[in-house]
C-alpha cells in the first residue's frame, strides 16, 4: 500500500507538473464554463421586457401610469386577466405581471402592487427596480407626498430552467469524458516512451501503475466538479438541487466509465499520436449527439439510434437530473445499466487486448 | 556458489534467433561481462535473466529463482538497469531514486548514491532536463539503489565521457568489495578487460569464447602486437615475412603486426626504413587486447 501511495504521489508530481495536462483538464472546462457561462446566462429577453399588466380599476391613476409606462421603449405592455397573465408569465412569455390596485385617494396608508416575476432570469431583478422608478416619478407628478406605491415582488419560478442551468451539468459530463478518454492516453505514452519496461523490472506490479493512474483520474475528476459547480453557483447562479454525496456519486461512476472505455479504445493504439487521434474521433461526434448542451429533440430522427446508444447520453441525464433537478428522460435504473453495461464491456475488452509492451 | 545459471538459453523472435544456445555461470561476487557488438543478443539475455522475457527453450537460474515463475521474488532481490533510459519526464532526479528505492526491501540511502553516480548537484532538476550523461548515470544509480545481491546493467557506461566512465567503474569495483555480483553487458573493449573478472563474447546470439579477459587473450594469441603507420602505404607481403611476425591486419596507412618476436621484428622493421623501403610512423607495442580476440574470432571490428 505505501509502495502505491508513493507511485500515485509520483504521478501526480510528474503529471501536474506538465501545464498542459493543468490546462487541459482542468483549465479548460473552467474557461467553456464561463465563456458559454456568460454568453447564455444573458438570456433572451433582457433587452426587450414583457410585461403584462392587470388593472384593477381604470381609473385616472392608471391610466396616467399607463401613459408612463408606454414612454418606456425597453417594455412591451400586454393587459389582461390575473389568470391570463399568470399562465403566461409560467410559459415565459412574459417577464413579469403587474397588478394595478384600485387606488383610494385621502388615504394615508402606502399601497402595495405584486409585481409577478420569472425568478430564474437574472435580468428581470433590472424590471422590477425599472418599474419602482417609474412608480417614483408617478408620485413625484402627483403631489409633494414622499410614498403612495411600493412594489412588492412576487418571484415565480418558470417551469423551465436557463440555459445556464442546462449547461453546468453538460459541461461537466464533457469534462468528464475527456478526462477519462484523454486521460487514457497516457498509459500508451508509458509504454512507447519505455517508462512501463522499466518499471516492469523493478518489483512493482504493473497493475499497480493502471491503478495509480485510475485514482488520479478520480481524484481529478473530483476537483474538476468542484470548480464547475462553484463557478456555476456563485458566478451564474444555478441551483445544485443535489446533495454533496449524489453528485460526487455521479462524478466517480461517470469517471469510472470513461477510463474504461479510454483504455479500451487506446488498446488499438501503437504512439501516442494514434491514441490521441483515436479518442479525437470518438469523443467529438459524441459531444453533439449526447444532447449535454442542447435538448435531444432539436436533433434529426435518423440520430436517435446513435443518441440512444452513446454513454455520454446517459451520463448527461444523471447528472442533469442530480445537479439541478431536472426529471430524467430514460430512469435512473436505465442510465445506470447502461452505463453500467459499457463499464464492463471496455473493461473486458481492455484487459483482453491490452498489451504490455 | 553460482548466482546465475543459464543452460542452453535460445529465445527467437518470429524467425530471428536472438539468442542460440547460450550456456554460462556466474559467481557470487564476480563482475561478468557480456562483449558483443550491436544485435548480438546481449539485450534480450538480460532482459530473459531479469524476468521480462521469457527463454523459447533452456533453463535459467538467478539467486535460485525462474525468472520466469518467480520473478517478482527475483525481482526484489536484483538491481536492474536497462538500456534507452527512460523515466517520469517531470520527476527530479532525487524523487526518481527515492521513488525507486521503495519499491525494494532494502535499499540504499538516496543520499549516498547520488554521490556514488555523481548527481549530487543535479538532484533537483526534472529528468527530461538532463543530458544523456547525466540520465545515463540516473539510471545506472536506479538500478544500484536497490541494494540488490545481482545487479544487471545493460550497457551502463554508454554515452558518459571518459571520466565519468572511469568513475562509475570505481563504483562497480566498491560494490563488488561489498559482496555484489554485477552482471553488465559492453561493447567497449578496455571496459570488459579493466573491469570484469570474466567475459563472455558473443555474436550473432552464441557465446564464440568464455573466460577471464587475460586467459582469453592468451589462449588465442602467444603474439604480442606491433603497431605502425607506414606512411606512403606499404607492401604487405614484406610485412608478412619478417621473422615471428604470424598475422598482419592493415586497415588504410594503420597496420598491426601480431608477433612471437617482437625484437627480431623490430629490429627488421628498423632496417627496412634504413633502406628507405618503408616510412614508419608512431611505433608502437603493446599486449594483445580483447579488441584483437574479438578481431580474430569474428573477423570483424566489434564496431562495425
Amino acid at each position: 500500500m505505501k509502495i502505491f501511495l508513493n507511485l500515485v504521489v509520483a504521478t501526480l508530481k510528474d503529471m501536474v507538473r506538465d501545464k498542459m495536462t493543468i490546462f487541459w483538464f482542468i483549465l479548460f472546462p473552467v474557461l467553456f464554463m464561463f465563456l458559454f457561462g456568460m454568453i447564455f446566462s444573458g438570456g433572451s429577453g433582457n433587452v426587450n421586457f414583457d410585461l403584462g399588466v392587470v388593472v384593477e380599476q381604470p381609473d385616472f391613476f392608471s391610466q396616467a401610469f399607463l401613459a408612463n409606462l408606454g414612454q418606456v421603449e425597453m417594455l412591451t405592455v400586454h393587459h389582461g386577466t390575473l389568470e391570463g397573465e399568470l399562465e403566461a408569465l409560467g410559459q415565459q412569455k412574459r417577464n413579469a405581471v403587474l397588478v394595478l390596485p384600485q387606488v383610494q385617494f385621502g388615504s394615508d396608508e402606502e399601497i402595495a402592487v405584486p409585481v409577478y416575476y420569472d425568478a430564474s432570469n437574472q435580468a428581470n431583478k433590472v424590471l422590477i427596480f425599472m418599474l419602482s422608478e417609474i412608480f417614483n416619478h408617478v408620485e413625484r407628478g402627483m403631489q409633494n407626498r414622499a410614498r403612495i406605491f411600493t412594489v412588492d415582488a412576487k418571484p415565480v419560478q418558470a417551469e423551465s430552467l436557463r440555459d445556464v442551468d442546462y449547461l453546468l451539468p453538460g459541461i461537466l459530463s464533457m469534462a468528464l469524458m475527456q478526462l477519462g478518454l484523454f486521460g487514457s492516453v497516457r498509459l500508451v505514452y508509458l509504454r512507447q516512451k519505455r517508462i512501463l519496461k522499466s518499471l516492469g523490472a523493478t518489483p512493482l506490479p504493473r497493475t499497480h501503475i493502471v491503478f495509480s493512474e485510475i485514482v488520479i483520474r478520480l481524484l481529478m475528476a473530483a476537483v474538476q466538479t468542484t470548480l464547475i459547480i462553484l463557478i456555476g453557483h456563485f458566478v451564474f447562479d444555478v441551483k445544485i438541487v443535489g446533495s454533496w454525496w449524489q453528485v460526487l456519486g455521479a462524478v466517480f461512476f461517470g469517471a469510472a466509465v470513461f477510463v474504461s472505455i479510454g483504455y479500451m479504445l487506446v488498446t488499438f493504439a501503437k504512439t501516442e499520436e494514434s491514441g490521441h487521434g483515436i479518442i479525437q474521433v470518438v469523443q467529438f461526434p459524441m459531444m453533439f449527439l449526447s444532447g449535454i448542451f442542447f435538448p435531444l429533440e432539436f436533433l434529426p430522427a435518423f440520430l436517435k439510434p446513435v443518441v440512444r446508444a452513446i454513454p455520454l447520453t446517459y451520463l448527461g441525464d444523471i447528472l442533469r437530473s442530480v445537479l439541478i433537478g431536472t426529471p430524467y428522460a430514460f430512469g435512473l435504473t436505465t442510465d445506470l445499466l447502461i452505463l453500467g453495461g459499457w463499464l464492463t464491456v471496455s473493461l473486458i475488452l481492455a484487459i483482453r487486448f491490452w498489451r504490455w509492451e | 556458489m553460482a548466482s546465475i545459471v543459464v543452460r542452453e538459453l535460445t529465445k527467437r523472435y518470429g524467425k530471428l534467433t536472438a539468442v542460440n544456445q547460450i550456456s554460462l555461470e556466474v559467481e557470487d561476487g564476480e563482475i561478468f561481462g557480456m562483449l558483443g557488438p550491436n544485435g548480438a543478443g546481449k539485450t534480450t539475455t538480460v532482459e530473459v535473466l531479469v524476468g521480462l522475457r521469457d527463454a523459447d527453450a533452456g533453463e535459467v537460474r538467478v539467486l535460485g529463482f525462474d525468472p520466469t515463475t518467480e520473478s517478482v521474488q527475483l525481482k526484489r532481490s536484483i538491481g536492474v538497469q536497462l538500456q534507452m533510459p527512460t523515466l517520469f519526464p517531470r520527476l527530479t532526479v532525487e524523487e526518481s531514486l527515492r521513488l525507486n528505492a521503495n519499491f525494494f526491501p532494502d535499499p540504499f540511502p538516496a543520499e549516498q548514491v547520488l554521490e556514488w553516480v555523481g548527481l549530487k548537484e543535479q538532484r533537483k532538476v526534472y529528468t527530461y532536463k538532463l543530458s544523456g550523461g547525466q540520465l545515463q548515470r540516473l539510471v545506472v544509480g536506479m538500478a544500484i539503489i536497490s541494494n540488490g545481491r545481482i545487479l544487471f546493467l545493460d550497457e551502463p557506461t554508454t554515452g558518459l565521457d571518459p571520466q565519468a566512465r572511469r568513475n562509475l567503474w570505481d563504483v562497480f569495483h566498491m560494490l563488488q568489495k561489498m559482496g555484489k555480483t554485477i552482471f553488465l553487458t559492453t561493447h567497449y573493449m578496455e571496459e570488459a578487460q579493466y573491469l570484469c573478472d570474466r567475459v563472455a563474447i558473443i555474436d550473432h546470439g552464441s557465446i564464440i569464447a568464455l573466460g577471464t579477459p587475460n586467459q582469453l587473450i592468451c589462449d588465442h594469441f602467444e603474439e604480442k602486437a606491433v603497431e605502425l603507420s607506414a606512411m606512403d602505404g606499404c607492401d604487405e607481403a614484406i610485412l608478412e615475412k619478417l621473422p615471428g611476425v604470424t598475422k598482419v591486419q592493415a586497415a588504410h596507412n594503420q597496420i598491426t603486426l601480431y608477433s612471437t618476436n617482437v625484437e627480431a621484428t623490430i629490429r627488421e622493421l628498423m632496417q627496412l626504413e634504413a633502406e628507405n623501403r618503408l616510412a614508419v610512423n608512431d611505433l608502437a607495442i603493446r599486449k594483445a587486447s580483447l579488441e584483437d580476440v574479438f578481431l580474430k574470432l569474428t573477423g570483424r571490428s566489434i564496431r562495425q
